[in-house]
């Protein structure tokens, strides 16, 4: 399990790259590293009950101008680790319902708690900048590009360590929980499940619609549609 | 002093990838667009003085959408040729026209890439992923870089182009009947997906699941509508009062 572990925590680092610093091709949204997650435990039922949730909530998380949101590449890899650390040791279907819940809980958690991390972050580069221009203008051109390096390795340095804590405190914290008390948490996510799924669905059509009536009126004409034909149909 | 050379545009298309690399408050992207303009400096201008100032004056404010930033590049690499060439702009003309394409292109930018095309995708995922298919996350992750790449590579050459006509109607028009075309589709995709969670390959949920996965819906409607508390903390709370539910239930 521990080289299982350790692929966790560096996917965390990676995703903590690509959120922000190199790229930006998606790679740190929930539903791609919880499926990455899956491959590597082998357990792709429980990465995916959590990635879909996730990336439910992340999809409306918008990285626009200065703000800094929630950290949901962090907690992609978090939530999904934490649950399938815990599904790994009880492989019965009950328990893998209360560790989704818990990966979930665990995900939001240090989604929202990395906020000041990443503001940290951003001040730090402030001085790496401001280092950067007195350097060019002493004749060092080469400090533009120590100075990106730097950004890159300070955020994957934090992306691995934040995983690392956040992964060792949800398996330490919820891991006996979802041992002990299988039955009441996976009564729990029969009713999270839906709950989150729809707040997190709620603000993609939001996106969508963009209070136009004949967008909504899609909206609802597809849901009729979709729901008749699978009705009917079966599939 | 010579041209910009395709091998320069290419240089710098790459290095746009680290753009955000030392983001911060107070300059935001200066660092990363010093960085990915390099290469067109070092072509442009041969005495290192010079070299060094116009570098040093690019370290200075600039924030966009990341995806949009390579038209900016390539339009502000062609003022920078035209410069060397004793014809561009001066320094404060150069600043003003990277604020208007930085604010011009960020407002294309994020009602395509952020607004409309991240939540288009992550619906494509979310409902192959529900529909049973592992491949959810590569059409998320394919889906979004065909457009994300394609023009974070390309728009270096599409802005060197154009030079500052880069953001000239007909472009403009492009990508704004590509955000109407992406989200019309997207609430017809988001409907399937709804109708989807409702009955899974035709076959009725519990009544429980459809009215909480309705009141959720419902809520995250009302949610929306303002900032605070953010969509995490409404999740963290809902979640909370669901295993106070259950467990004593």
């Amino acid at each position: 399990m521990s080289w299982h572990v350790l692929a966790t925590v560096l996917l965390g680092g990676l995703a903590a790259l690509d959120a922000t610093p190199v790229a930006q091709t998606m790679l740190s949204q929930p539903l791609v590293t919880a499926t990455l997650l899956g491959a590597i435990w082998g357990d792709w039922r429980v990465a995916l009950e959590v990635g879909v949730v996730l990336q439910l909530l992340a999809a409306s998380t918008l990285p626009i101008g200065s703000r800094a949101p929630e950290d949901y590449a962090t907690g992609g890899v978090v939530g999904a680790g934490v649950a399938l650390l815990a599904a790994a040791q009880h492989p019965f279907l009950m328990v893998q319902e209360s560790a989704a819940l818990v990966g979930v809980f665990a995900g939001v958690v240090t989604a929202i708690l990395g906020v000041p991390l990443v503001k940290w972050q951003r001040r730090r580069n402030e001085g790496l900048s401001r280092w950067c221009e007195d350097e060019v203008r002493r004749g060092h051109e080469g400090a533009v590009g120590s100075a990106q390096r730097a950004g890159v390795v300070l955020a994957f340095g934090v992306g691995v360590g934040y995983s690392a804590i956040c992964l060792a405190l949800g398996a330490w914290l919820l891991g006996p929980l979802v041992a002990g008390h299988s039955l009441r948490l996976a009564r729990a996510w029969a009713l999270a499940q839906p709950l989150w799924i729809g707040l997190g669905l709620a603000q993609i059509v939001q996106a969508f619609v963009r209070q136009r009536v004949s967008r909504v009126v899609g909206y609802l004409a597809a849901v009729a549609v979709a729901w008749f034909l699978l009705i009917v149909t079966g599939h | 002093m010579d041209g910009l050379r395709r091998g320069d545009l290419w240089r710098m298309a790459w290095r746009t990838l680290l753009l955000q690399a030392s983001f911060n408050y107070e300059r935001q992207q200066g660092l990363g667009w010093a960085w990915a303009l390099q290469p067109a400096l070092e072509r442009l201008h041969a005495d290192p003085e010079r070299r060094r100032e116009r570098l040093a004056a690019h370290t200075a404010y600039f924030n966009t959408q990341p995806t949009l930033a390579s038209l900016a590049l390539g339009a502000v690499a062609r003022l920078e040729e035209q410069r060397a060439a004793g014809a561009g702009p001066d320094d404060e003309a150069m600043t003003r026209v990277k604020g208007v394409l930085g604010a011009a292109l960020a407002a294309l930018g994020d009602r395509l890439y952020w607004f409309t095309l991240r939540p288009f995708v992550a619906c494509l995922g979310v409902l192959m992923v529900l529909a049973g298919s592992w491949l959810g996350a590569v059409a998320l992750w394919v889906c979004y870089n065909l457009f994300h790449l394609g023009v974070r590579f390309l728009g270096v050459f599409w802005g060197y182009r154009a030079g500052t006509a880069v953001l000239e109607p007909r472009l403009r028009g492009r990508f704004e009947r590509l955000t109407e075309v992406l989200a019309v589709t997207g609430a017809v995709l988001a409907g399937v997906t709804t109708a989807w969670l409702l009955a899974p390959a035709g076959q009725p949920r519990p009544l429980v699941f459809e009215a909480v996965l309705v009141a959720g819906l419902g809520l995250g409607f009302v949610v929306g509508l303002k900032p605070r508390p953010s969509l995490a903390e409404w999740a963290l709370g809902a979640g909370v009062l669901c295993v106070v539910a259950a467990w004593f239930r």
